[in-house]
């Protein structure tokens, strides 16, 4: 059981650890106000990572999903201000984002192109084409029914982070308890083997690739519900964010191996550095280079230990 | 092999094969641009409009070239664009508040840069993690540390004139000063590439590491060599860029390394290693390039070139897909 979690529980013990200096230095980081903000700002991004993981365990990779954010929060914020329903709103942002997914899906697992290329050429043509439609404008002034979707401030931050809460629960079940779940690993440890267990794997990845698009437009959606106005600018660098949390939750990008409550703590951990930086009395400016730090010693850490118990010869120029 | 599946035309095969390869395509492709634009752009044969596409494909440019060979060895280095943005700070910083010398500011940047580069190399090949995640990481660290020096608002200006003249400046009246450098380091990264035993082996490690290992290639040493060069390349593009826009701050080169990485993968090497030529490299920056610059003098939308270039990308991949499937 230890060893099943090794690289969860090292990620958790610096989490821990990070909490437990918290503690001494700067108790106040645990009050209400600041725990529900941390989990109201990273929520959305546990949505999306929720996705990356199960991208990266089929052994791929989604770098547009930033862009898939950003079109999704304005869509959603210009519907929302026609003055149509929220839950109508949310369903066609959410169709929008398996459209988006479907593309991706259908161009690595339909025409079988290498995903960091294909993801890296639709996140520059969204990007581009929300920017020539809006000319960068903001959608502002979003109205009262769509924003914390009419719950009000306290039960739509509670809503946001409950549901994806529930949402990470739902996925980890299936992933260990489905024949679906069990065939994204085993996709990722070896697509022909999986073939021949007759597994489709080209199926499995599109299908992971439609529900990043789902989950990146649910992504955008808790947010989009948090603020006035909808920026179009909003989901650039989303992608590494998230990326970078699944890694250092102990997802391997080689596929196969890593669970979804790994990637949990690596969202924790690295959304909990920039409020620990104020509340320990540190220039904020340091955030992105101490998150630098944890992802390159976490992935440190592990190919030590993995190289302690045996020489893998893990293929070294393979990405 | 594809004369065998066309039989029967008139050309010379080595017509047929050039124009069939990827940089025979490209360079069709960059005519037909130039000749759209030359209807469309005002004053697109002009001599300042030749200077400022060298200007804005040099930057880019340095990092493309240093990219290819870490393509070609089946890696990416995504921590470019940071590091120019680290290396623009760091400049400044012995410049102004260190008072060095500018020429030596600029050689310790390039120090540091390659410093930075060795620290990728050595995560990558000592400790065996995916290149990827390396430079993930190294990523987020060398913006952070950008960001935490200067915290996030210095910014350098008020540099020499004499400096300025590298971004800035023409020599003979035309030829903009960064163009010798940029010609350099093609140069440079082309004869390591294709003309020395080194390059081979770069080709031997992307095509299959363990293979290359078998054969006595030094795959470690030479990773490290190919990383290394990378981050000596992206400092050297962040003393261009901070000579071309007058000041160093820390966002300087956001978003390039994918910008860079594009231009590489349009020119035709593959991302999964063992194939990529820096003529390639060029001829994909340029095809950019000129597709920006000619949309910019025809008032065309600026934000269809980032569209063409993304559709282009998917479609040059997947020819070459298609062709090498006839092979």
């Amino acid at each position: 059981m230890i060893a099943r979690y090794k690289r969860e529980l090292s990620v958790a013990t610096a989490l821990g650890l990070l909490l437990l200096v918290l503690a001494v230095a700067a108790p106040s980081f645990f009050g209400a106000d600041n725990l529900r903000a941390i989990g109201v700002s990273n929520a959305p991004v546990l949505v999306a990572a929720i996705g990356m993981t199960l991208v990266i365990l089929t052994r791929q990779i989604d770098i547009s999903i930033g862009s898939q954010f950003s079109i999704c929060g304005v869509v959603a914020g210009l519907l929302a201000k026609e003055g149509i329903p929220a839950p109508v709103v949310a369903l066609a942002t959410l169709a929008l984002g398996a459209l988006f997914g479907a593309v991706n899906g259908a161009l690595v697992a339909g025409l079988r192109l290498p995903s960091i290329v294909v993801t890296l050429a639709t996140l520059v043509t969204w990007r581009e084409s929300l920017r020539w439609i809006t000319e960068g404008e903001t959608v502002r002034n979003l109205p009262e029914t769509f924003l914390w979707l009419g719950m009000g401030r306290p039960a739509g931050q509670a809503f946001i982070v409950i549901s994806s809460l529930v949402l990470l629960a739902l996925v980890a079940w299936g992933l260990r308890m489905l024949p679906a779940g069990r065939a994204v690993y085993a996709v990722g440890s070896d697509a022909e083997a999986a073939r021949l267990a007759g597994i489709r794997p080209r199926r499995v990845v599109f299908g992971v690739f439609v529900l990043m698009g789902v989950l990146a437009a649910l992504a955008a959606l808790l947010t989009a519900i948090q603020f006035r106005n909808a920026q179009t600018n909003e989901g650039a660098g989303l992608e590494l964010k998230v990326i970078a949390a699944a890694v250092v939750g102990g997802v391997a990008i080689s596929g196969g191996r890593g669970t979804l409550i790994g990637a949990f703590i690596g969202v924790l951990l690295l959304g909990a550095i920039s409020p620990a930086l104020v509340f320990l009395k540190a220039e904020p400016y340091w955030e992105k280079a101490v998150q630098g730090a944890i992802i390159l010693i976490a992935v440190a850490t592990d190919a030590i230990n993995l190289r302690q118990r045996k020489d893998v010869g893990a293929s070294l120029a393979a990405h | 092999m594809l004369a065998q599946a066309l039989p029967h035309t008139d050309q010379p095969p080595w017509v047929r094969k050039v124009l069939l390869s990827h940089e025979g395509v490209l360079a069709v492709l960059l005519v037909a641009e130039t000749v759209v634009f030359s209807f469309l752009g005002r004053n697109f044969w002009g001599a300042q409009n030749s200077g400022e596409m060298v200007r804005l494909s040099a930057e880019i440019g340095l990092l493309a070239l240093a990219m290819t060979p870490v393509i070609v060895t089946g890696g990416i280095d995504l921590s470019v664009g940071s590091l120019m943005g680290l290396s623009a700070v760091l400049f400044g910083k012995l410049w102004r508040d260190a008072h060095l010398p500018i020429a030596v500011a600029a050689l310790a940047t390039l120090g540091i840069g390659a410093l930075c580069g060795l620290l990728n190399a050595t995560l990558i090949t000592r400790l065996r993690i995916p290149p990827l995640i390396v430079t993930l990481g190294s990523f987020s660290l060398f913006r952070g540390l950008a960001e935490g020096i200067t915290s996030a608002t210095d910014n350098f200006t008020n540099f020499p004139e004499r400096f300025l003249f590298l971004g800035q400046g023409y020599f003979f009246g035309g030829v903009p000063a960064q163009g010798p450098i940029f010609l350099a380091a093609a140069v440079a990264f082309w004869l390591l590439l294709h003309r020395t035993a080194v390059g081979r082996s770069l080709y031997a490690i992307g095509f299959s590491a363990e293979g290359a290992r078998h054969a006595g290639i030094p795959v470690e040493r030479r990773l490290g060599l190919v990383y290394l060069l990378s981050g000596l390349t992206a400092s050297l593009a962040a003393i261009v860029y901070v000579s071309h826009n007058g000041q160093a701050k820390a966002d300087a080169g956001t978003g390039y390394e994918l910008r860079a990485i594009t231009a590489v993968v349009l020119g035709g090497t593959s991302i999964f290693g063992g194939r990529g030529r820096i003529l390639g490299t060029l001829l994909g920056l340029w095809a950019i390039v000129v597709l920006q610059q000619g949309l910019l003098l025809s008032d065309g939308p600026a934000e269809l070139a980032g569209i063409l270039v993304g559709v282009l990308l998917i479609v040059a991949i997947a020819a070459n897909r298609l062709l090498r499937k006839g092979e």
